[in-house]
């Protein structure tokens, strides 16, 4: 067993913490107002190959491993919350893509994706579905050579960027829920305007609306009539970018605490000065290592899962610790700040709003135990 | 161009405690100084403009390995490592530093910073340069490259001399030449993969001068201050007149 | 035979150097001589205070080719004999100590604050680590360089001194100077004010400046700062930095608004003599190096203690 990070773990956590401090913090003001990543950080993140972190090197990534991944987005993350989720959603379409794709799919998708020319997209949800498969509404029906996709996804991420669409939908012949790469912005493709959410701003969710959408049929991912592996996959894979955006959050609370508590005196002492201060402090930082450790070992198993049930469970118990651990430091940095910390010109209030979003997003918190103990009870 | 950068293995100044007035350095990261990295990048730059080879020069502890990956990443094409005692006086990194590019061969150009993070004294550029009898320009903030020679502008606390310097040169730089890039995960990578040679000072083919200066102490200095809260501006405005200094209008 | 060779081409570091080479002497009695290159007032000047100057003129030398003024102080020194040679750690001064220090084969030691002699060895004293120490070291090598950081030494008073020519040949400079530029625009002196008024990044709105120039008005102060607020927010020009990557300033008073009291910062500042300091954080480390401390929000404080001194 060995903790410690490599040279180059280190190096990639400074260049992410280097531009986050450097090129995104003086945005962040501008991002939580216009709900919208300026494209020079997008292309800044890509040209230090975000975009591709740990994607394969024969399709344009730079394969340093989902544990780099986790460290340059936690850092990303700490300063603000919108990048890191663009690539998070980005890196979950992309991975589908780079596992159950063909040569040629991975070879026309992956590398302008990996560069950050595309953002990717990964499409589940429906108005009338969480996670449940056989809900599914959205149909595709094969014309000769092509597939005519309808229906509507709802709570995408980077819907309104050009680059692949991984879409489920029911597949006419099968009768069974399949994974389509779609071209975004293509004919008959449309979305609403951003849903207006708690936290988060900059990482759009949007509903996409497919009206008469043709894809080829050489677009099928996987197998045709089976979907789910892919779905599987996405819920799993998803966590490890919304563990970093979570940890990322709670490390941004673990400091603006100490930072209050040292800056805001009460009668003519700094409030860090009080016991009920130092035993929040304490509460927040016990609560940052534990998800710290636990948000790198998934990046760590990642790489190479055993079996993909197996990853499933440590992924939806990482989620669970660590998107409960940040909302839980955020409410107690949130305390240190006392009513401060409700005013907007507080960066605890950002941060508390961050932290509410990941516990209910990608599956809630509930649906992850269900997983665990599936896997414990009956796997 | 083929461009010589020396850099300088330090503990990471940020990391340093002071226990007893003791600096506390075990378990401090190993770095190069912010100054070495302006130097780094202004080589990169002028390979870019210019072509040519960016060569890292460095001597330091076993962990120069590691330490340089930071620089290779961060543009570098090769290292030359001089694994020695870490506790080089001037005199000692400079003679060093002028083996290592003689050996080396074809440089055109040698960039410090203009005082290494921890001790600052800013002499090796100048020995080196003395040792290798080249023209030298301190304090340098531009560096363009013109034919076979530089212009270079030379920052001096009142005013700025634009210079044109011969090749082979050797150039200090100061920290407001150019922003350090920040390197992407690919060259993070890539760095361990690029040349690296590793020397000791035997195989330099030199012995070191005898050291000329001896530190007889190093500690943090002893605050003698009052330290006197004060509640009130009323009672600032007061003790800056007891001490002699109220207004003066 | 033993003596100091001094060399600074600003007349006044030139006198602080003059200063400290009659305190060096006392403890290892030789001469004093002085070089000035291309400058015949520098000469006069520092022969009207007492020193023995040897003039080289020569146009074909310039001081921004430090090979070529590294050489004619050598010849200097060698023709007098002398055993130590102080230059002025000013950034002219430090380039050229390198050099002349490993052609003479001197020990050299630069940014020297001060020397004390202890058990008949002079031991100087600088800064070490980043600022964070202050090291004393000796000079074990028979031919000494020191530079003396400006301002460490008054400039020496006195009458009665000579001017000799000095003859050189010059080799031609391989550094050509194209042109000279004085800094455009900020000609503040830090290091020269008796009081300075010092803004940090406690201090959060650009227009409170207002209010610091008041300050500084009524206390008949400069204005200096930290870094981040010269080279990141660019409030102030560079010129202003203390610390570190800026001037070390020895001001009689030093008015601190809302420094934290990083190493880099007070390594700049620590030798004022009485320091006073407002912060809103009573851990800083800025509060156990300053005399007076007030505790407060510098958005209330600042106008108020304005107003004050008004």
């Amino acid at each position: 067993m060995n903790f410690t990070l490599t040279k180059e773990q280190l190096l990639i956590q400074k260049m992410a913490r280097d531009f986050a401090q450097q090129v995104i913090k003086p945005a962040v003001e501008q991002i939580e107002k216009e709900n919208a990543v300026p494209a020079e950080i997008l292309q800044g993140l890509a040209e230090l190959d975000l975009f591709g972190l740990a994607m394969p090197e024969q399709y344009g990534g730079a394969n340093a491993g989902y544990e780099s991944y986790v460290l340059a987005m936690e850092q990303i993350a700490r300063v603000c919350t919108g990048p890191a989720m663009i690539i998070s959603a980005h890196s979950l379409g992309l991975g589908a893509i780079s596992n159950f794709g063909n040569d040629e799919q991975k070879d026309r998708y992956m590398p302008k994706s990996c560069k950050g020319e595309h953002i990717a997209s990964f499409a589940f949800t429906e108005p009338g579905t969480g996670s449940d498969p056989k809900q599914l509404t959205t149909t595709a029906v094969k014309d000769g050579d092509y597939y005519i996709i309808n229906g509507t996804k709802r709570f995408i991420s980077n819907a309104s960027y050009p680059g692949p669409l991984v879409l489920f939908a029911i597949e006419s012949e099968s009768g069974k829920p399949t994974g389509f790469i779609v071209d975004k912005l293509c004919d008959g493709y449309s979305v609403s305007k951003p849903w207006d959410k708690l936290g988060w701003h900059g990482g759009d969710l949007v509903d996409i609306y497919l009206k008469d959408v043709k894809v080829p049929a050489t677009n099928v991912l996987g197998q045709l009539g089976d979907g789910y592996p892919i779905l599987q996959y996405g819920i799993a894979y998803g966590k490890i970018g919304m563990n970093s955006v979570a940890l990322g959050t709670t490390l941004a609370a673990y400091e603006e605490a100490v930072h209050y508590a040292k800056e805001k005196t009460h009668r003519g002492q700094p409030i860090a000065k009080f016991q009920a201060i130092q035993l929040k402090i304490a509460e927040i930082a016990m609560l940052y290592e534990s998800s710290r450790w636990m948000a790198y070992r998934l990046g760590f198993l990642a790489n190479k899962p055993k079996s993909y049930r197996d990853f499933a469970k440590e992924a939806a118990l990482s989620k669970v610790v660590i998107g409960r651990n940040a909302m839980e430091a955020a409410r107690h940095a949130m305390d240190i700040h006392g009513s401060y910390g409700l005013m907007n010109d507080y960066e605890i209030a950002r941060i508390y709003r961050d932290a509410a979003m990941g516990p209910q997003v990608e599956g809630v918190l509930d649906m992850q135990k269900i997983i665990v103990a599936g896997d414990i009870l009956f796997g | 161009m083929n461009i010589v950068v020396a850099m300088k293995q330090i503990p990471d100044l940020q990391q340093i405690r002071i226990r007893n007035r003791q600096p506390v350095l075990d378990d401090v990261p190993l770095t190069f100084g912010n100054i070495d990295k302006n130097a780094l990048e202004a080589a990169v730059q002028l390979k870019e403009a210019a072509g040519g080879q960016v060569i890292v020069v460095c001597a330091g502890t076993q962990e120069l390995e590691d330490t340089v990956k930071e620089a290779l990443a961060a543009g570098a094409d090769e290292a030359r490592l001089v694994v020695c005692d870490p506790a080089l006086e001037s005199s000692q990194s400079a003679r060093l530093i002028a083996a290592a590019v003689q050996q080396i061969g074809a440089v055109d150009l040698i960039l410090f910073g203009e005082g290494s993070g921890d001790n600052y004294s800013s002499q090796v550029s100048s020995r080196v340069a003395q040792i290798l009898g080249l023209p030298q320009v301190g304090y340098a903030n531009n560096i363009q490259v013109e034919g076979s020679s530089l212009r270079v502008t030379r920052s001096l606390e009142d005013c700025e001399e634009i210079l044109e310097v011969p090749l082979p040169a050797v150039v200090s730089v100061t920290a407001d030449i150019n922003e350090a890039r920040i390197p992407s995960v690919t060259q993070i990578l890539k760095a361990g993969r690029k040349p690296k040679e590793t020397w000791d000072i035997g195989q330099l083919g030199i012995a070191l001068p005898a050291p000329g200066v001896e530190t007889i102490s190093n500690l943090a200095p002893e605050t003698e201050r009052k330290q006197v809260m004060v509640k009130t501006v009323a009672d600032l405005v007061k003790a800056l007149e007891t001490e002699g200094f109220g207004g003066r209008g | 035979m033993a003596g100091i060779l001094i060399f600074s081409e600003k007349t006044k570091l030139a006198l602080e150097l003059a200063s400290a080479a009659s305190e060096l002497s006392a403890v290892n009695p030789g001469e004093i001589h002085a070089l000035c290159i291309n400058d015949p007032q520098e000469a006069e000047e520092l022969s009207a205070r007492g020193l023995a100057v040897y003039s080289l003129e020569s146009p074909g030398l310039s001081t921004a080719d430090t090979a070529g003024t590294a050489a004619a102080l050598l010849a200097l020194a060698n023709k007098l004999g002398v055993d130590t040679i102080l230059l002025s750690s000013d950034r002219r001064g430090k380039e050229l100590a390198g050099r002349v220090a490993e052609a003479w084969e001197a020990g050299c030691l630069t940014d020297v604050k001060g020397f004390s002699v202890q058990d008949g060895q002079v031991v100087f004293v600088r800064n070490a680590l980043g600022g964070a120490t202050v090291a004393t070291q000796i000079i074990k090598t028979d031919r000494k360089l020191i530079a003396f950081t400006p301002r460490a030494f008054a400039p020496l008073e006195g009458g009665g001194g000579s001017i000799l020519p000095f003859e050189l040949e010059i080799t031609a400079p391989s550094v050509k100077v194209l042109e000279v530029r004085s800094k455009a625009g900020d000609v503040v002196d830090i290091q020269g004010a008796e009081r300075l008024v010092i803004v940090g990044q406690g201090v959060e709105n650009q227009a409170d400046l207002s209010f610091v120039e008041q300050l500084a008005k009524a206390l008949g102060a400069e204005i200096a700062c930290s870094k981040p607020v010269a080279s990141d927010k660019k409030w102030l020009s560079e010129e202003r930095i203390v610390g570190l990557s800026g001037k070390i300033c020895k001001p009689e008073a030093a008015i601190i608004l809302g420094v934290s009291g990083q190493v880099q910062f007070t390594v700049g500042i620590r030798e004022a003599q009485v320091i006073f300091s407002i912060n809103n954080d009573e851990n800083a480390y800025m509060n156990k190096i300053s005399d007076y401390i007030l505790v407060a929000d510098l958005k209330d404080a600042l106008p108020e203690l304005a107003k004050a001194l008004a």
